[in-house]
């Protein structure tokens, strides 16, 4: 199937090679931990995990903020020695499990948490990995038991910023939106801060109120202006409300984020920018490469650039079915409503609609005509 | 809570923001194979390089273009030692060019054209690819794979670093049309055959009376003169390349090529001087057999494929034939019409001869 709708993206996907005419032309910005000359630390991490976890953690931090994968390959590279033996470190089968989950190997993930978990008890970032993964697959209830146990080991903040964010997908979105409000910040660190708007943001958008939303996605941008998730978030709600020149200025000099390169292009869209086939270029490349590599950890970006970018609803339709087949987040349930509307088959998604339902999801995009506002 | 902790926690609020990934690190290996070469190309993003071989010489943590042509020499070894590629018959020797630059979502790519010399024609290819396999775990090599018409793509690295795939028997068809425009062009291009030809066929629109060339009063003797010396020409080289194709007989190459430019010699001289004036198309039969082993060494560098050796071999010496058939076609009217002046008779019959077997002569001295 996937290499079925490959074949759509099978245009030129790139600008033909060239040589260069100066030789003071800039080629990469090489951020820190991607030079040659690190290599020597990580030959150190072979043999010393007190060098090893801060550097893979390090890594993972970088993929992270630049939104390079290559890190987390480089993270996995100074883990190995470590989580192979008989006696594997708790923390990097910790920092293992957040890289398996970062390509969507979501049950390989969950299986490194268990041994890390088994290793060590006292162990709240696995608990929180564990929520976070079990809440990406919808499997809410497990996802709440998760955030229980961390709230067990670690300051109460975290625990009820993870618990209240399953709850608010869970059937108690206006409560849990209440409970984060109150939350007090004076103890927090600048990240926790940040973690706690991204989702007061979330709640606000599915609440249906999206100056509210703007508000809280602006604060976590504020706190951490390097999370990308944030201003993807972001950009989908201007990109809601028709606000394409705000996209294009939230996201200016980020097209090297994939993500971040799909709200460009979508904004381009609506603004008939003459950069918009750039954009579907590089953008139809990564995904044809994507699909040679045999792996699929953007069929939800695939979808809403097949629906949004280049108007093929019905393929957008069967990419985002594929997409829900592995991941139950709102935004791939709003994708497939959506490539089921402009594809003149809402019936297709009645199950998904259904079943959150039956979860007890609410979603203001959802359940209206998608262009209502609050 | 102790501040290890804390800082523990606040990487782990990143797996939300992971949630949505990016792009992994990619190289993209195009191979397209032909006879026993194959050429292509491999783009590796710049940050790849640089991890593979430090581009960043002025450690300013930006790499520029003159920084990545003074790594030339460090990348086409580190792909020596990190891609081997090799047929049943052996290792095959890879050779990369000049480097360019090709853009993507991630960034920048080196891009280098690959030239592969393999030992004998590919029946299988075997792919060992060990680029960043150290550096980067995640790493994978794209490969597109084409050989006689058909494409196949793999993702090369990671746990599979040996791969190999069976190259589809190239079809008949494709095996036939692809030969035949190798020997149109080896007709074209190698003006040594041309030039014998021709000192064969000048005289044809003539016949020699009282040690002199007359025009041939009808178009038939004319007509039949070119039929027999091409048709011996054909009939001679065709002999003589299919027996060196199936390798029955071999000639070292060294040999055939100054034999064939002698060959021009004497056809040309023979215009000068007529020794034979009546029998051409005997000469053109016993040097055409010298001429065959000289498509044959053509064919030779090209390779049968296995599987559709005949058909090819048919496919090539209907090219060659087709090729000189052109050639007959576009000259010989000319010469024919221009048959009854001076300028043909006492002109370019002569020094026009004399011209090929000088320039024939150089040919004999350079291959020898």
């Amino acid at each position: 199937m996937v290499v079925a709708v490959a074949g759509v993206f099978s245009t030129p996907a790139t600008a033909r090679p060239y040589v260069p005419t100066s030789d003071t032309q800039v080629l990469a910005d090489l951020p820190a931990g991607a030079q040659h000359a690190e290599l020597s630390a990580r030959r150190i991490a072979r043999e010393r995990i007190d060098v090893a976890l801060p550097l893979a953690q390090f890594y993972i931090n970088q993929a992270r903020t630049t939104g390079d994968l290559r890190f987390l390959g480089y993270a996995e590279a100074v883990l190995v020695s470590w989580i192979g033996s008989s006696q594997p470190d708790p923390t990097a089968l910790v920092l293992q499990a957040t890289i398996q989950q970062s390509r969507h190997e979501f049950d390989r993930s969950l299986v490194t948490l268990d041994r890390s978990i088994a290793a060590r008890a006292y162990n709240p970032q696995a608990w929180l990995t564990r929520a976070t993964v079990l809440r990406v697959l919808g499997r809410y209830a497990e996802a709440a038991q998760s955030c229980e146990q961390l709230a067990r080991y670690a300051d109460s903040a975290y625990g009820v910023i993870c618990t209240q964010s399953v709850l608010a997908l869970h059937g108690n979105l206006p409560s849990a939106y209440d409970t984060l409000q109150r939350l007090s910040t004076t103890e927090m660190m600048a990240e926790e801060r940040a973690w706690r708007a991204s989702e007061l943001g979330e709640m606000a958008v599915r609440l249906g109120q999206d100056s509210d939303a703007e508000r809280w996605f602006q604060l976590g941008l504020t706190l951490t202006p390097h999370d990308f998730y944030v201003r993807a978030a972001y950009a989908d709600l201007l990109l809601r409300l028709h606000r394409p020149e705000a996209v294009m200025t939230l996201l200016h000099g980020q097209g090297s984020i994939e993500p971040l390169l799909l709200r460009i292009a979508i904004a381009q869209q609506q603004l008939r920018d003459p950069g918009l086939e750039r954009s579907r270029d590089l953008l139809a490349a990564s995904f044809e490469a994507e699909a040679s590599r045999g792996e699929s950890i953007h069929r939800r970006e695939q979808a809403r650039y097949l629906l949004e970018v280049e108007a093929h609803p019905q393929q957008a339709l069967e990419v985002a079915l594929l997409d829900w087949a592995v991941q139950r987040e709102p935004d791939d349930a709003l994708v497939l409503v959506n490539a089921a509307r402009a594809a003149g088959s809402p019936e297709r998604a009645q199950p998904v609609l259904d079943y959150l339902r039956m979860q007890g999801l609410r979603d203001a995009r959802l359940y209206t005509p998608s262009t209502s506002r609050s | 809570m102790n501040p290890f902790l804390r800082s523990l926690i606040v990487w782990s609020l990143g797996a939300l923001g992971c949630a949505q990934a990016h792009v992994a690190s990619n190289s993209f290996l195009q191979l397209q194979v032909e006879g026993s070469s194959i050429t292509g190309s491999l783009e590796l993003a710049v940050r790849d390089a640089e991890l593979a071989v430090g581009l960043d010489t002025n450690r300013d943590g930006r790499v520029d273009w003159g920084e990545v042509r003074a790594a030339e020499p460090a990348l086409s070894l580190y792909l020596q030692q990190h891609l081997h590629l090799a047929t049943h018959d052996g290792g095959c020797a890879l050779t990369a060019g000049t480097l360019q630059i090709n853009e993507r979502v991630d960034g920048n790519y080196i891009w280098q054209p690959l030239t592969v010399r393999c030992p004998g024609i590919p029946q299988q290819l075997s792919i060992d690819y060990r680029l960043l396999d150290n550096e980067d775990p995640s790493h994978r090599g794209l490969l597109s794979l084409t050989a006689f018409g058909a494409t196949q793509t793999a993702v090369l690295g990671g746990q599979r670093i040996t791969q190999s795939f069976d190259l589809a028997h190239p079809s008949a068809w494709y095996a036939f049309v692809d030969y035949l425009q190798a020997g149109v062009w080896h007709i074209w291009s190698g003006t040594d055959h041309l030039l014998f030809l021709l000192s064969l066929l000048l005289p044809a629109v003539l016949v020699r009376r009282e040690r002199r060339w007359q025009a041939v009063p009808q178009a038939l003797p004319a007509l039949m003169n070119i039929l027999k010396v091409v048709t011996a020409f054909t009939l001679a080289h065709s002999i003589t390349l299919s027996l060196a194709a199936f390798d029955l007989i071999r000639l070292p190459g060294r040999l055939t090529e100054s034999a064939i430019a002698a060959s021009i010699i004497v056809a040309a001289l023979n215009n000068v001087f007529p020794l034979i004036t009546d029998a051409r198309w005997r000469v053109a039969f016993a040097f055409g057999l010298l001429h065959g082993f000289g498509f044959a060494s053509v064919l030779a560098d090209m390779g049968l494929p296995r599987g559709a050796r005949l058909v090819s071999l048919v496919g090539f010496n209907l090219g060659v034939e087709a090729g000189q058939l052109a050639v007959v076609l576009a000259v010989m009217p000319v010469a024919y019409w221009l048959r009854h002046t001076t300028l043909y008779r006492r002109g370019i019959m002569p020094w026009g001869s004399t011209g090929i077997a000088a320039l024939a002569l150089v040919w004999l001295v350079q291959r020898l």
